[in-house]
């Protein structure tokens, strides 16, 4: 019994740092149809230019932070007028394909620039354990997962209250009619995939202190973000967050109960049947891939 | 008529550079060049070690050309293929084999991969030879092409467990058989034969107690569960096989779990055993051993004076071309080259069958080669585990130190128990 505190709070610290980066990923689908394949790649640059920052800056990751959201939002808006703008209006398999190639682009240009090798931002605070009862935690995981219940609960209310979150819940309805009514869906999709970048960049540089940094480290990541997409339903803000601690219970509980092994079997077999039983994920619109194209 | 000045001067300075690069190879003695295959993973989850064992290769391939002769008379070139995942490892052999005409293919570093790699060189009928995949599996599929260097998963896991019987035992004030160890790995075939190699012969033959085995991915973001459990089992050692990234989360989360464990034992080059591991946490790292090639403290003179040649002459050059310490994946990649290179020397030619009759002739004594390796090989192409000597090392102050066996080195393991987190200085 005594372990039950810890399990539930590494289960809330996994799955904060997995929604961080769902909700970006789940905005773009939400919105644009397009399923980001080069999503763990721009966490990748992310967590470089916390690092970066950090090395030749002496920048500490929070300050970062603040400084980086422009850059990487400048970062998202120009990858989507250079790559995804051409192809905005081809086939899911263009896009599909598109994205791919722009992941393996952006890792091996990292990799050139940066070789293989593990980097690491080592703060005079990154050993620094919260102890909370009989739970301990890393403090820059506590702060991510406070970013992660924030940055869901502003981009929930972006697009319900702000005139620019209408415009993109009009365009994700119907984009022809939201054409019709004046609504310049093409800047709607730029602002789109700027901020779903800038998500999850926030998600990289919050992460940065916590794990190594090498040109690979978003497939560590983006794996488990998909499945949260897909299971909170495909565009659901909240669903991706509640997604995600589903997600993280499984692993950290499952790893505990029956065994480490068996945490990936686990979370894909959860997935499996809750799409069996809800094609559309648990908080999705049943047809929400195909609405507004 | 001003275009003819340039063409005939650059015309000319081409002349002499090609000049000057015969000269050079005549000076060298070699004549021509012998090109073989090297595959690593450049790119991808495990190009950080893909590209220092590449950087060992390469860098034992230029000191075979400049002080020991090349290979059979000639300079030693390579083609280079990136075994990212075993498929792509797969294709790249092949490719090697069939677009660059290679008859010798070596590499891939890693368990994941050799085996992939290993069957594309054997369909096109070219040899494979490995230096740093420890699966056991790779010599023992009747591929009579296929040859290993480095000892296999099962001698890890033997070496691992003799360290802890006749060293830690007794430092820790214990009989072998009172000794309390939880097994930990990630779950590849590199971890899976050392781990159950070392379980059955410390249950078997030290009648160690056991109190856990555990496997996981090694791209797991979160291990505070295994934590949480080995805390409940009290384990006197963690016997621990990781790659790079989980020995880091592991190590982290342990730290933020107040996990205290008396010693913590891996082998290989990836892991406790990577220069990643003293990266990330400076000071932090001291205590854990990892059984690979001897580190600072090594005493050289140990080794036969043929040993001994080659091992400064290496270490030099890994000195001189990246300014750091010798690592593991260099070790590995070089003493397996230099192997290759004697091999070929003895065989004159790369015909499949005189090279295997040269290799199985090759009787090399400890302490002769890099590392202070001999060789034997086995009909199955395995190099005797006995011969490839390993040693443990031990994160001291964010440097890898020999420690273990003792009459090979000038420093001593320390943090016997390893004691609180903060006392590890």
């Amino acid at each position: 019994m005594h372990v039950i505190p810890q399990l539930a709070v590494s289960t809330l610290l996994l799955g904060g740092i997995y929604a961080l980066i769902a909700v970006g990923l789940t905005l773009i689908f939400g919105v644009m149809r397009v399923v980001n394949f080069a999503h763990g790649e721009f966490l990748m640059l992310a967590m470089y230019l916390a690092f970066w920052s950090f090395t030749l800056l002496g920048l500490d990751p929070y300050v970062t932070l603040v400084l980086s959201v422009p850059v990487i939002f400048v970062m998202g808006w120009s990858s989507y007028h250079i790559v995804m703008r051409p192809v905005i209006n081809a086939s899911h398999n263009v896009q599909v394909f598109t994205t791919v190639g722009l992941s393996i682009a952006l890792q091996n240009v990292a990799l050139v620039l940066w070789t293989a090798d593990a980097q690491f931002v080592r703060t005079s605070y990154y050993s620094v354990v919260v102890r909370l009862g009989s739970a301990a935690f890393n403090l820059a995981q506590l702060v991510a997962f406070a970013v992660a219940v924030l940055a869901t609960a502003a981009l929930f209310a972006f697009l319900r209250w702000s005139y620019t979150g209408k415009l993109m819940r009009a365009t994700a309805q119907d984009r022809q009619a939201a054409s019709l009514m004046g609504i310049d869906t093409g800047r709607v999709y730029s602002l789109t995939w700027a901020v779903g970048v800038a998500c999850v960049g926030v998600a990289g540089v919050l992460l940065a202190p916590v794990y190594p940094v090498y040109p690979t480290v978003g497939l560590q990541f983006v794996l488990i973000a998909y499945v949260s997409v897909v299971l909170g339903g495909l565009g659901d803000m909240a669903g991706a967050l509640i997604a995600s601690l589903i997600v993280a219970t499984v692993e950290v509980v499952g790893s505990y109960v029956i065994g480490t092994a068996w945490k990936e079997i686990l979370y894909l077999l959860l997935f499996i049947g809750i799409l069996v039983v809800r094609p559309a994920g648990l908080f999705g619109q049943r047809g929400a891939e195909a609405i507004g194209t | 008529m001003r275009h003819a000045k340039w063409l005939a001067a650059v015309i000319g300075v081409v002349a002499v550079a090609l000049g000057a690069g015969v000269l050079v190879q005549a000076q060298s003695g070699l004549s021509g060049e012998y090109k073989i295959g090297v595959l690593e993973p450049v790119t991808g989850n495990l190009a950080a070690e893909g590209k220092r064992h590449l950087e060992g290769m390469e860098i034992m391939r230029d000191l075979i050309n400049e002080r020991f002769g090349g290979v059979m008379g000639k300079k030693l070139t390579f083609a280079v293929g990136d075994a990212v995942d075993p498929t792509v490892a797969a294709s790249e052999a092949t490719r090697l084999a069939t677009r660059e005409g290679v008859k010798i293919i070596t590499g891939t570093f890693s368990s994941t991969l050799c085996g992939a790699a290993s069957e594309a060189a054997a369909r096109q009928g070219v040899i494979y030879w490995e230096t740093s995949c420890v699966d056991p599996r790779l010599t023992k599929r009747g591929l009579k092409n296929v040859y290993r260097t480095e000892i296999d998963g099962t001698g890890f896991g033997w070496y691992n467990i003799e360290f802890i019987a006749k060293h830690l035992a007794h430092r820790l004030g214990k009989k072998p058989n009172e000794l309390k160890i939880a097994y930990l790995s990630e779950d590849s075939s590199y971890g899976q034969s050392v781990t159950e190699t070392a379980r059955q012969r410390a249950k078997q033959e030290f009648g160690m107690q056991e109190t856990g085995v555990e496997y996981y991915t090694f791209t797991t973001n979160d291990l505070t569960s295994v934590i949480l459990k080995l805390k409940g089992q009290q384990p006197d050692i963690l016997h621990h096989i990781a790659r790079n990234q989980d020995a880091i989360l592991f190590w982290r989360q342990a730290r933020e779990q107040n996990f205290e464990v008396k010693a913590v034992v891996h082998a290989g080059a990836t892991g406790y055993g990577s220069p990643d591991f003293g990266k990330a946490f400076g000071n932090d790292a001291n205590g854990p051993f990892a059984l690979i090639e001897p580190g600072p403290g090594f005493v050289i003179e140990k080794l036969r004076p043929e040993g001994q040649r080659i091992e400064r002459a290496y270490r030099d050059a890994v000195k001189a071309k990246t300014g750091n310490e010798i690592a593991g994946g260099h070790q590995l990649a070089g003493g397996g080259l230099w192997v290759l290179k004697l091999v070929l020397d003895a065989a004159k030619t790369d015909d499949p069958d005189k090279f295997r009759a040269a290799a199985m002739a090759l009787d090399m004594p400890t302490g002769t080669g890099l590392n202070g390796w001999g060789v034997k090989f086995d009909e199955y192409g395995q190099n005797s585990n006995p011969r490839v000597q390993h040693y443990m090392l031990q994160w001291q102050n964010g440097q890898l130190v020999t420690v273990w066996p003792e009459e090979f080195t000038t420093l001593r393991a320390k943090w016997i128990p390893l004691g609180p987190w903060d006392q590890r200085k």
